[in-house]
């Protein structure tokens, strides 16, 4: 029983990273219909944020944090400017191309910022431990699942309980009636943008300490909110949630309890059977244009 | 004849150009030229840059010295990173453009046996670090290792949770690939010729990041010591996370997790009751060459060195030593190599077997307690 605690969460630890780089994802396609294939740099840039603040600038941690963040809203405001806004109008290969390329020179850019060393970003609650039902406990990993829970609240306060939120929701399902209904409609799709840097961020600053920051920490991330999103359902919030606590848990539970060799073979396994046969995932609308 | 302006100054260009490029010729032709494929960039980077630094203090070393009868020699470079496609590019561009007399190969068997193939095309002696006794079990005559096998490895840390930690139940982790695997298999086996059979064995892929799942069923199958095959950052990460799910059961880790930049991200508190094999102990203690080593590498790059960057150094001083007796013929230069026997570098003493192997020797070290420096335990010797 003390293992299974250990492995729940460290899996629901890990699932909670990946449905929040899942939910950043499902905000931009929502609402601009963009494959973002850099959101995995975007967690990366994230990590190298806190990075930066905490271990190059010593700031102390609230500040770090804030200022790592602040740095992530001001990534999203420019990806939108200098990304989204030339390509808005391209065809979606070249979109989705764009997305890729871009990852690959975040990538790159970091290398020749940061090097290829991987740097220990440390946490709040540095080697802290809890006892649970005889199981030790990360309180770092609690930690995440944590504020995770804290994003989502916040993020259904948005939603539904400010104008600005659903201004963002009107966007996502029709942009030329919010047009018509007089909506900044520009100004709600660069928020989308910042708002899918900011939960990046968040995610990178909890998973640097989990992990090492490391400059292709980026790709594992983006592939498997990949599949977050595919078993949730493309395009659905609540689906992107479910879908990274289910693949963090099938990671780690399938890694004990069926095989550690084929533990990515068992997510990804998944995600396939999702596709072939409910391709709208646990939480999506069946349609047949799904992208 | 007249000539046009564009005439003249095509002319002009030529007169202007020939020089440099005549130039450029001749100290092309000056030096020897030696090729290197080393992962500079990426994950696999940690280690890469000990061989890139440990391989330019080598060529200054020798040219220094006089270089090979007078000649300097030149190390030309190129980035592997993490994949066995890039290495085999780098070595076809360095064989096809760059032509080098000998070749350093990384220190990742996968890559080793990726090239493998490639230089037996080009036919040219070459000296390469990953362990795996896949690598030389392939009979490539043109290899030669400069650090021990996996083998060597393997009966390293079976023989410290044999004798040194007693263990009676041992547990194998592994990073899934021919180093992983083969250092997995060879360490069961020995465990089962001594009547100690594992109690489990757990891979895990060289991009995963959390280990809990395979560490956790290894001390629920009661291992009583958990040896580990990883590479550098992996290996941080496992230990890590270890000492975070309250692990007290001692850990013998290989070399990887102990070079200086794999220690460099982990902290006293994660190595408390880590043991390991690393290839030679490295500190200014042991005196002699190797405190001149240590206190001259440290003082140029600013990083300490690690045993894999050594291996390098030596293998790059004993190719020295061989083109200065037999020349460059690649052929020759081969079989001076094959023939070297008790051939004293810094790190070890080199010998060459008919399969390429030239270090049968390791140490055992362990964390000093509520510290990261390493002690010497013993040396492990295979035969």
């Amino acid at each position: 029983m003390a293992d299974f605690i250990q492995l729940l969460v460290s899996g629901l630890a890990i699932g909670s990273v990946y449905a929040l780089a899942a939910i950043g994802f499902v905000i931009v396609y929502s609402a601009t219909g963009v494959v973002n294939f850099a959101a995995g740099q975007f967690v990366m840039v994230g990590t190298f944020a806190g990075v930066a603040m905490l271990v190059d600038a010593q700031l102390p941690a609230p500040l770090a944090y804030s200022a790592a963040l602040a740095v992530m809203a001001l990534f999203g405001a420019l990806f939108f400017l200098v990304v989204y806004l030339p390509l808005r109008k391209s065809s979606v290969v070249t979109i989705i191309i764009g997305t890729v390329a871009i990852g690959i020179t975040m990538q790159n850019a970091a290398l020749l910022t940061f090097g290829s060393w991987p740097f220990r970003l440390p946490s709040p609650v540095e080697g802290r431990t809890l006892a649970l039902g005889g199981a030790i406990i990360s309180t770092h990993a609690l930690g995440v699942v944590g504020v995770t829970a804290i994003m989502v609240a916040g993020l259904w306060l948005l939603f539904n309980k400010t104008t600005v939120g659903v201004g963002m929701r009107a966007v996502a399902q029709d942009i030329q009636a919010a047009r018509l209904m007089g909506l900044k409609v520009n100004r709600l799709l660069a928020l989308s943008w910042i708002l899918a840097a900011l939960l990046a961020g968040v995610a990178g600053l909890m998973l640097g300490p989990m992990w090492f920051a490391d400059v292709s920490m980026g790709d594992p991330i983006a592939l498997k909110a990949f599949a977050a999103t595919i078993i949730g359902g493309f395009g659905s919030l609540p689906g992107a949630i479910v879908g990274g606590l289910f693949v963090g848990l099938s990671e780690v539970l399938g890694a004990s309890y069926i095989s550690s060799a084929y533990k990515d073979l068992i997510s990804f396994g998944i995600m396939i059977v999702f596709l072939l046969v409910r391709p709208q995932g646990v939480f999506g609308e069946k349609i047949q244009d799904r992208g | 004849m007249r000539m046009t302006r564009k005439d003249f100054l095509k002319s002009m260009l030529a007169a202007t150009a020939l020089p440099f490029i005549g130039s450029a010729r001749a100290q092309q032709a000056d030096p020897i030229l030696i090729g290197a494929t080393v992962p500079i960039t990426g994950p696999l980077s940690l280690t890469g840059k000990q061989y890139f630094n440990s391989l330019t203090m080598a060529e200054e070393d020798i040219n220094k010295a006089g270089g090979i009868n007078g000649r300097n020699i030149k190390i030309v470079f190129e980035d592997t990173q993490a994949s066995n496609g890039t290495a085999v590019n780098a070595f076809v561009k360095l064989a096809q453009e760059t032509k080098p007399a000998f070749f350093f190969l990384s220190s990742y068997s996968t890559q080793n046996l990726a090239i493998a193939p490639e230089l037996s095309k080009v036919q040219i002696p070459a000296m390469y670090a990953g362990g795996a006794d896949a690598v030389a079990d392939g009979g490539n005559e043109w290899m030669f290792r400069i650090r021990p096998s996996d083998s060597v490895s393997a009966a390293g840390m079976v023989q410290c949770a044999m004798e040194v930690l007693k263990a009676k139940k041992p547990g194998i982790l592994y990073i899934q690939n021919d180093f992983g695997q083969g250092g997995a298999q060879t360490a069961a086996k020995r465990f089962d010729a001594a009547g100690i059979p594992v109690v489990g064995m757990e891979a895990y892929g060289q991009n995963d990041k959390d280990f809990s799942a395979q560490l956790l069923s290894l001390r629920g199958k009661d291992a009583d010591v958990i040896l580990i095959f990883n590479y550098p950052q992996d290996g941080a990460l496992v230990l890590r996370q270890a000492k975070l799910l309250g692990f007290k059961m001692p850990l013998v880790t290989s070399s990887a997790a102990l070079v200086p930049a794999a220690l460099q991200l982990l902290s006293p508190a994660d190595l408390e009751g880590v043991w390991g094999v690393v290839d030679t102990f490295m500190d200014s203690s042991v005196g002699g060459r190797m405190q001149d080593y240590v206190e001259r590498f440290k003082a140029k790059f600013g990083t300490d060195p690690d045993p894999y960057g050594l291996a390098y150094y030596d293998g790059a001083l004993l190719m020295a030593e061989g083109m200065r007796k037999v020349g460059t013929d690649p052929k020759a230069l081969r079989d001076w190599l094959a023939a070297v026997k008790d051939w004293r570098g810094i790190g070890h003493v080199y010998s060459y077997d008919a399969k390429g192997n030239g270090v049968r020797d390791l140490s055992v070290v362990k964390a000093k307690s509520g510290t990261k420096i390493l002690e010497f335990i013993q040396t492990v010797s295979l035969n």
